[in-house]
C-alpha cells in the first residue's frame, strides 16, 4: 500500500516536473528592458508621503479601488488592470471602462499575482490598502497611494487625488478640464436649485442594507463626499448623527429617521442588490410616518453613481439629485 | 403515627414543590416584563420613557406611536421569542441527549441555519420570510442530525462537543466563504451572523411566533415521554416509551425551535446552553423543575431575560448609534462562554478518558517509507504551490528566478508568491508542532490549540493590534499575538491544571475561551472598523494574503528552535505523554518539563497565527494522523506530523489561492473545510 503511494507520488511528481519544464518568459539574460532617457522621469509624492519616480507617463496603469478606477478613465487612460470589474459596471456608469481590464481580484484583497503578471508601470492604490500589501505591490511595480477619503474636506481630497493621478499619467491638461466641468456642473444645477426655490432647502442622503429583518441605514452625513456635494450644491445636511472621521459615514436604523424631521430624502441604491427602502420599509409603519415619506419627499437616484467616486460621479450626483428634487 | 407523619410528608411535598416552583416562574415572568419595558424604551429615536407610556395609552403623536409599535415593540416581542425558542430547545436537547452541553449552538444548528440563509443570500433569489425560515430549518436540522449520529446520544459531553464544534467551524468557513466571495451580496450577513433582536415591523415576528408556539406546544407534550427518558433507554422502553421516535421528534421540535430563532434575529449564541444551566441549581431546590413540562418553559423564561438584559445592558453602556453597530449575541456569547468555563470548572470528569487509540507499532522501514512519501508529497505541494496562481509559471522560470535572472513578470510573481507559500508551509508545520506538544503534555489526544483557545487568544492579540496601530511591523504583531496566546492558555492550563488536565474540564475551558475571543474578536471589528469588515475577515480567515519575507521571520525563528529542541527532549516528550508517575520514578520533573512544553506549544502557535491568522484542525488533525501512521514514540511522531501540517496548510493556500481566482479564500477557510469532514471521520472511527 505505501509503496504503492510511493510509487504513485514519484510517478506524479515526474509527471508534474515534465510538464512544468521550460520557462514561459526569457531570463534576463535574453532580453535587457530598454531604458528610457532620464529626461522624461517625472517624480510624484504621493498621499502617504512617498516619493515616487517613474521612467515617464504611465500608459500601463492598475487600479486597486474603483475612484482611481474612474479617475484614470475620466483622465482618458484606460487602465489595463481593475479589481471587480463586473461590480464596477454595476455601480460605476458616469465613467464606464474603457479598453478591456483584467480583472485583479476583490477591491480588499487584489490579487499580487494577477497584478504582477500585467507588469503595469504604474499601480495606483488607495491608503485604504494594508501596508503589507502595498509593500508587496512596490515590488512589482511603483505604486502610488491616493487618500480615498477625508472627512475634514472631501472634495478637495477627491480632486487631489485626480491631479495625483494625472501627474503620473500626464494628463494634468485633461484633470484641469474634469474639474472644470465638474465646477460648472455644480455651478449650474446649483443655480437650477435656486431658480426652483430649493436653495437651502434640507437633505439627507442615504443607501439602506437589509440584515434578516433589519434594515440599517447608511447615513451621508455633512462630511461625507456625496454630504460636501448637497452643500456646495447650496443645499443643507439634515443627519444629525456622527459620521466616521474618513468617510463621513454613519449607521442607524429606521427609529434614526424619526430625528431628520421634514426633509429631502435621497438615496442610492443598485437593481443588483436591491432597494432596502421600497423594498423592505415601504410597509413599516415608522417608515411611513416620517414627514418626508408623507410627503413624497423621498427620491432614489438613478442606479450607476458611485458615492464615493471622482469628479464625473460627483457630477452626475448632482444632476440625478437636481433632476430628482426640481421634478415635481 | 409512622403511618400519619409518612401522610403527611407525602401530602406536604409536592405542595411546597409546586409552589416554590410557582413562585420562582412568577418572578421570572416578572423579571422579563422589567427588562421589556425598560427595553421598550431604548433606542435611537428620541422616544423615552414618557413618549412611551404616552403612545400605549394612545396619546403620542403619530411619529411616536409608531416608532412603538413598529420598531421597539416588535424588537421586544422578537427577543422575549427568541429567549423562549432558544431556552427550551436547549433544554429539551440537554434532556433527550442527557448532555448538559447540548445546545442549538454545539450541536452546529445555528451554522446549519446561517450556512443555507448565507446560500439563499448568495443565489439572489429573494425568498419569502417563512421560505427562508424553512432552508434554516433545513440546514440546522441536517447540522443537528449530522453530530447527533456522531457523537452518539447520553454518550458523554466532550464527543458531542468536539463534533459539534467541528462542524460548526466547516459550515462556518463556508459560509465566511461566500461573505467574501460575495461581499455585496452578503453586506450585513456578517454582521447579521452574531445576531440581532432588531425588526423591520411586526411582520417577522408574526410569522414565527406560529411556528415558535407550534415547537413549544409540541415540546410540552412530549415532556412527560422526554422524563421518561431521564430513567435511562430500558427502563423507559420498560414504560413503554418509544425511546427512538421520542428523540428524533423532539430533536426536530428543538431544531424548529432554533430555526425559528435564527431566521428572526441571527444567531444568538450560548443562550440555549446557559438558559438551561442557569435552572439546574434552581431544579435541585424546586423539584417541580425537573420536569420536563415546567422546566422547559421556565428555561425558555431565563432564555428570554438573558436576551433581554443583554439588549438592555448594551443600550445601556454604549450610545444609541453604536449599539445599533453591536450585536446582541457578541453580548451574550461573551456572557456564554463565561458560563463555560465556570461549568467546566463544576463538571466532574464523569467521562472515563479516552481510552489511548489502540495502534500497531509500525517498523523503522514503515516510518522511513512514510516520511519519504509525505516528503515527496510536500515537494509536490510546494513545486505546485510555487507554478500555480493566476499566472501560471513553469519550472524553468523558477530556476532562472533562483539564480536572480528571471524575466521581470516572473521576478515580480515569484517575489509575491514565495513568502505566501512559506507562510503557509511554516505555519502548518508550527501548528502541527503545537498540537503535539500539546497533546503529549495534557495526555489528551483531543487537545488542540485552537480547540484550547490558544490561537483564540492569539487573534484577538493580533486583531486589536491591527485595527489600532496603522503600520505594525510583524514583529509588533506576533508579539501582540503571543501576548494574547500566553493570557488565553494560561487561564485554560492554569484552570485545568487543578484537575490535572482531564479531557473534559480541559477541552471545555479551551471551548469556553475559544467562543468567548472569537465573540471579542468580532467585536473589536464591528466597533473599530464597520465599514470595512473586509480586511479584519480575511485576517480572521486565516489567509497568507499579503504576506513579506519579514512576516515569515518569527514563524521560521520560533519553529526551528522548537524543532531542535523538541528533538533533543523526544524521551522527556514520551514520558510525559506516559502518565503520572513513570516520570517521577525515573527522576524526571514532571512539572518543570510539562511547563517548558507547554509554553513551546503557545509561542509555536502564536507565531503561526501571526504569520498566516487563525488556522484551524492541523494542530489536532496532524498528530492525530502521524500516531496512526507511525506509532506513539515521539521521535517519529514529530517529523511525520510536521510534514503533514505543511502539506495540509500549503495545498490548503494553494486552492484558496487558485480556485476562484483572481478573488481569493482565505487557507483557515480551507483547511476548516478539508480538516472538518476528516475530524468527523476521526470520530466516526472511534465510535465504540
Amino acid at each position: 500500500m505505501k509503496r504503492h503511494l510511493l510509487a504513485s507520488a514519484t510517478v506524479a511528481v515526474a509527471a508534474l516536473s515534465l510538464a512544468a519544464c521550460g520557462t514561459s518568459e526569457p531570463s534576463t539574460d535574453d532580453a535587457a528592458p530598454s531604458a528610457k532617457p532620464a529626461a522624461q522621469k517625472i517624480t510624484v509624492t504621493d498621499a502617504t508621503g512617498a516619493k515616487v519616480t517613474l521612467d515617464g507617463p504611465a500608459t500601463k496603469v492598475v487600479a486597486t479601488e474603483w475612484n482611481v478606477v474612474e479617475d484614470l478613465v475620466a483622465l482618458g487612460v484606460s487602465p489595463v488592470g481593475v479589481a471587480d470589474v463586473k461590480g464596477y459596471t454595476a455601480w460605476n456608469t458616469a465613467a464606464p471602462l474603457t479598453g478591456d481590464p483584467k480583472d485583479i481580484g476583490t477591491r480588499g484583497e487584489p490579487s499580487i499575482d494577477t497584478v504582477a503578471a500585467l507588469a503595469p508601470d504604474l499601480v495606483v492604490a488607495t491608503d485604504d490598502l494594508s501596508p503589507d500589501v502595498v509593500a508587496q505591490l512596490r515590488k512589482v511595480a511603483p505604486v502610488i497611494q491616493v487618500t480615498s477619503a477625508d472627512g475634514a474636506d472631501q472634495i478637495g481630497t477627491m480632486t487631489e487625488g485626480l491631479d495625483l493621478v494625472a501627474r503620473a499619467t500626464g494628463k494634468t491638461a485633461e484633470a484641469t478640464t474634469v474639474k472644470n466641468e465638474f465646477e460648472a456642473s455644480i455651478a449650474e444645477n446649483k443655480k437650477a436649485l435656486e431658480d426652483a426655490g430649493l436653495g437651502g432647502a434640507r437633505v439627507a442622503s442615504a443607501d439602506g442594507y437589509v440584515d434578516a429583518n433589519q434594515v440599517s441605514v447608511r447615513a451621508f452625513t455633512a462630511n461625507s463626499l456625496l454630504g460636501s456635494v448637497n452643500e456646495k450644491l447650496g443645499l443643507k445636511n439634515a443627519w444629525t448623527v456622527e459620521g466616521d472621521k474618513a468617510y463621513g459615514l454613519a449607521t442607524t436604523d429606521v427609529e434614526g429617521l424619526t430625528k431628520l424631521g421634514d426633509v429631502h430624502f435621497s438615496y442610492i441604491a443598485n437593481d443588483v442588490d436591491g432597494d432596502a427602502f421600497a423594498d423592505n420599509l415601504s410597509k413599516n409603519a415608522v417608515w411611513k410616518s416620517l414627514p418626508f415619506v408623507e410627503d413624497g419627499n423621498v427620491h432614489r437616484l438613478p442606479d450607476g453613481v458611485w458615492m464615493f467616486g471622482g469628479p464625473r460621479s460627483m457630477e452626475a450626483y448632482a444632476d440625478s439629485l437636481v433632476d430628482a428634487l426640481t421634478k415635481k | 403515627m409512622a403511618v400519619i407523619s409518612k401522610s403527611v410528608v407525602g401530602r406536604d411535598r409536592p405542595a411546597a414543590a409546586t409552589t416554590g416552583t410557582v413562585a420562582v416562574t412568577a418572578g421570572l415572568v416578572l423579571l422579563v416584563l422589567v427588562l421589556a419595558v425598560v427595553d421598550i424604551t431604548q433606542g435611537t429615536a428620541d422616544v423615552g420613557a414618557s413618549e412611551v407610556r404616552d403612545a400605549l395609552l394612545g396619546r403620542a403623536d403619530a411619529g411616536d406611536s409608531s416608532v412603538v409599535i413598529a420598531s421597539r415593540l416588535p424588537r421586544m416581542v422578537a427577543g422575549i421569542l427568541v429567549g423562549l425558542a432558544l431556552g427550551a430547545a436547549g433544554a429539551a436537547l440537554q434532556s433527550v441527549s442527557r448532555n448538559v452541553l447540548a445546545a442549538p449552538d454545539t450541536l452546529a444548528v445555528n451554522a446549519g441555519s446561517y450556512l443555507a440563509l448565507g446560500l439563499v443570500a448568495v443565489t439572489g433569489v429573494s425568498l419569502p420570510f417563512l421560505a427562508s425560515s424553512g432552508a434554516a430549518f433545513v440546514g440546522g436540522l441536517a447540522a443537528a442530525a449530522v453530530v447527533l449520529g456522531l457523537s452518539g446520544l447520553g454518550k458523554g459531553t466532550v464527543r458531542l462537543v468536539l463534533a459539534g464544534s467541528a462542524l460548526m467551524l466547516g459550515l462556518n468557513a463556508v459560509t465566511e466563504a461566500l461573505l467574501l466571495l460575495f461581499p455585496q451580496k452578503t453586506e450585513g450577513l456578517y454582521r447579521w451572523g452574531q445576531g440581532g433582536i432588531g425588526q423591520n415591523g411586526f411582520d417577522g415576528v408574526q410569522q414565527m411566533l406560529p411556528v415558535v408556539v407550534a415547537g413549544l406546544l409540541g415540546l410540552l407534550l412530549l415532556g412527560r415521554r422526554v422524563d421518561a427518558l431521564g430513567l435511562g433507554d430500558d427502563a423507559a422502553r420498560g414504560l413503554g416509551v418509544p425511546v427512538r421516535g421520542t428523540r428524533v421528534t423532539a430533536v426536530v421540535f428543538a431544531t424548529l425551535l432554533s430555526a425559528a430563532a435564527v431566521t428572526l434575529a441571527g444567531p444568538i449564541g450560548f443562550v440555549g446552553l446557559c438558559a438551561p444551566a442557569l435552572v439546574r441549581p434552581l431544579a435541585r431546590r424546586f423539584r417541580g423543575l425537573t420536569r420536563s413540562r415546567t422546566g422547559m418553559p421556565v428555561a425558555g423564561l431565563v432564555g428570554a431575560a438573558l436576551i433581554l438584559g443583554a439588549d438592555v445592558l448594551l443600550r445601556a453602556v454604549v450610545p444609541a448609534d453604536l449599539a445599533v453597530e453591536v450585536p446582541t449575541g457578541v453580548v451574550t456569547t461573551v456572557v456564554g462562554s463565561v458560563f463555560l468555563v465556570v461549568m467546566a470548572l463544576r463538571t466532574r470528569d464523569t467521562d472515563a478518558a479516552e481510552a489511548p487509540d489502540r495502534l500497531r507499532i509500525p517498523g523503522r522501514t514503515a516510518f522511513l517509507v512514510t516520511v519519504a512519501v509525505l516528503v515527496v508529497a510536500l515537494f509536490a505541494v510546494v513545486v505546485g504551490a510555487v507554478l500555480l496562481g493566476d499566472a501560471k509559471l513553469l519550472l524553468g522560470d523558477v530556476v532562472n528566478w533562483t539564480q536572480g535572472r528571471s524575466g521581470r513578470v516572473v521576478t515580480y510573481v515569484l517575489d509575491a508568491r514565495v513568502p505566501r507559500v512559506l507562510a503557509a508551509l511554516l505555519a502548518g508545520a508550527a501548528l502541527a508542532l503545537s498540537g503535539t506538544l500539546v497533546q503529549a503534555v495534557t495526555r489528551n489526544p483531543l487537545a488542540e490549540p485552537g480547540i484550547l483557545g490558544v490561537t483564540g487568544g492569539a487573534g484577538l492579540g493580533a486583531v486589536l493590534v491591527v485595527t489600532t496601530v496603522t503600520a505594525a511591523s510583524s514583529w509588533v504583531i506576533a508579539g501582540a499575538a503571543f501576548a494574547g496566546a500566553a493570557a488565553a492558555s494560561s487561564l485554560v492550563f492554569g484552570l485545568a491544571a487543578r484537575g490535572g488536565f482531564r479531557q473534559n474540564r480541559l477541552v471545555l475551558l479551551g471551548m469556553g475561551v475559544f467562543a468567548g475571543t472569537t465573540a471579542l474578536i468580532s467585536l473589536v471589528i464591528v466597533v473599530s472598523d464597520p465599514f470595512d469588515t473586509t480586511r479584519a475577515l480575511t485576517w480572521l480567515s486565516g489567509s497568507t494574503y499579503g504576506r513579506n519575507m519579514p512576516d515569515v521571520l518569527p514563524v521560521t525563528v520560533v519553529l526551528a528552535g522548537a524543532l531542535v529542541w523538541s528533538a533533543v527532549r523526544r524521551r522527556e516528550l514520551d514520558l510525559v505523554a506516559l502518565d503520572d508517575n513513570t516520570p517521577r520514578l525515573l527522576g524526571l520533573r514532571l512539572t518543570r518539563a510539562r511547563l517548558g512544553f507547554l509554553v513551546a506549544a503557545v509561542l509555536l502557535a502564536a507565531s503561526a497565527v501571526a504569520a498566516a491568522g487563525l488556522i484551524g484542525f492541523v494542530g489536532l488533525v496532524a498528530p492525530h494522523a502521524a500516531r496512526a501512521l507511525v506509532g506513539r514514540r515521539h521521535a517519529r511522531v514529530v517529523p511525520v506530523a510536521v510534514l503533514l501540517g505543511a502539506i495540509l496548510v500549503t495545498l490548503a493556500d494553494l486552492l484558496g489561492r487558485t480556485v476562484i481566482a483572481p478573488a481569493q479564500l482565505g487557507a483557515g477557510l480551507m483547511t476548516a473545510v478539508i480538516g472538518a469532514p476528516y475530524f468527523l471521520y476521526l470520530l466516526v472511527r472511534t465510535r465504540r
